[in-house]
């Protein structure tokens, strides 16, 4: 791709431009590994080789992201089908949204687990985790979805008798001495609930920009077949 | 002139009863504060159940810093009754029918569940810390988790043995069984009054709200 001709053509003509991005694949099939790769990073690195278990509102964010994923996938058939099109993009929003709000719902309680004089305000631990629509899914894969981890804590834990090299040493010693996941441990910056967040806040805003370029673009056809 | 008067004085008595009766409602809603239990569990007349399991880490919260004056604050009131709920932690078993156990002991001791000689506080807040603060997961089975909770109290694997075994034990495990369908609601600390009303942690303020919001519903 040429990078300076799309940015010429982004500029003259944002909303073909945008409109023409979307009936392509490399949009949606970007989402879709950005996604799905984000819940692999958190299974196979995070979960398996550093032992920071999942907590249940980290397994609610998994589904959504999955569910972007699988709406980035369909849509990746073929894009010019407006059909697929749709459904890609109803469900990248309903993952967006949902994602965000898991996001905001960890982040109070990673609050208020972590601050000493932090409590009220948070529902608390959950017996068993729900999913939207009551699926099983703690049930039909509970390596991915069941939240072997406390509320609020993704700090790593290590069974007894377990043997490190030295790079699992290095990440582990990293995250036990913060007490869990941030982007930047040692300064505590930015906390896992908080990175998800961004994460589902650019798609979403991405999403409401392709989907207000559709609706122009639709307007614009439909005056254009009025006036013809 | 009169009638006007009286008019006046009519709405003005009726204005100040209506904000009088404003003030006097309660502060406290169903659905918001509180939510009656489908399945009230039986027996639980002025009593103030808490159901909680050891590997949850607002129970801790709450248990070091608000269960404690709660319950002081509602000295003749409410009976507390803690119930640990069997079917979250690795061993929520085991630490059920521990803590069923001890209880038992404290009861017959003559000792208060907050006092800080009870058998059954000592294990507790030992399971707490060995799991939160030391991050302990007992990775060496039954035998290493008991150890943990008879170590906090000095008391011997045969002991408790024997002290388990009284079927007053089983009892209590039985009726603690509740403890699941509360814990599904809104999941755990799940305080429940009197058997039928179970607060929304969530919208819990403050030690004085919640002592403010227990009265109320023991009354009920």
């Amino acid at each position: 791709m040429d990078f300076k001709k799309t940015w010429k053509a982004l500029r003259t003509s944002p909303i073909d431009t945008l409109f023409e991005w979307q009936n392509q694949r490399f949009l949606w099939v970007l989402m879709a590994v950005a996604m799905g790769g984000l819940v692999l990073v958190a299974h196979s690195f995070f979960q398996i080789y550093l032992y920071m278990a999942p907590c249940e509102q980290c397994v609610y964010i998994r589904f959504a992201m999955l569910v972007m994923m699988v709406g980035g996938l369909v849509a990746v058939i073929n894009p010019k089908i407006v059909a697929l099109k749709l459904f890609g993009c109803v469900t990248a929003f309903y993952g967006a949204i949902t994602g965000m709000m898991y996001s905001i719902k960890l982040n109070g309680i990673h609050h208020a687990a972590h601050d000493p004089e932090g409590l009220f305000g948070v529902q608390g631990c959950s017996a068993e985790p729900g999913f939207p629509f009551g699926l099983p899914l703690a049930q039909w894969s509970p390596g991915w979805f069941n939240p072997t981890g406390d509320c609020g804590y993704d700090a790593p834990i290590v069974p007894d008798g377990v043997t490190l090299d030295g790079v699992q040493q290095w990440f582990i010693n990293m995250y036990t001495a913060s007490d869990g996941w941030y982007l930047i441990p040692s300064l505590k910056f930015m906390n896992m609930a908080q990175a998800c967040f961004m994460a589902f806040g650019l798609i979403f805003v991405v999403l409401v920009a392709m989907a207000v370029v559709w609706g122009i673009k639709i307007a614009r056809t439909k005056q254009q077949s009025i006036a013809q | 002139m009169q009638s006007r008067f009286l008019k006046n004085a009519v709405k003005s008595v009726l204005c100040t009863f209506f904000f009088v009766a404003a003030f006097q409602a309660s502060a406290f809603t169903e659905g918001t504060d509180y939510v009656a239990l489908e399945k009230p569990i039986p027996n639980a007349d002025k009593t103030l159940i808490k159901v909680f399991s050891y590997d949850c880490p607002f129970c801790y919260k709450y248990d070091k810093s608000v269960t404690g004056p709660v319950v002081q604050k509602l000295e003749g009131i409410v009976t507390f009754k803690p119930y640990h709920l069997e079917t979250k932690a690795k061993y929520g078993q085991q630490a059920s029918r521990f803590f069923a156990a001890l209880m038992l002991k404290d009861q017959a001791n003559g000792v208060s569940l907050l006092d800080d000689k009870s058998l059954f506080k000592k294990t507790k807040m030992a399971y707490y810390a060995a799991y939160h603060d030391k991050k302990q997961r007992w990775d060496g089975g039954e035998a290493d988790f008991l150890k943990t909770g008879l170590d906090a109290i000095g008391m011997s694997q045969a002991d408790y043995e024997a002290a388990a075994k009284d079927p007053k034990v089983e009892e209590m495990l039985q009726i603690w069984k509740a403890s699941y369908e509360v814990a599904k609601i809104q999941g755990i600390p799940g305080y429940v009054v009197n058997g039928k009303y179970l607060i929304y942690t969530k919208n819990i303020k403050s030690i004085d709200d919640l002592v403010a919001l227990i009265k109320e519903l023991a009354g009920k």
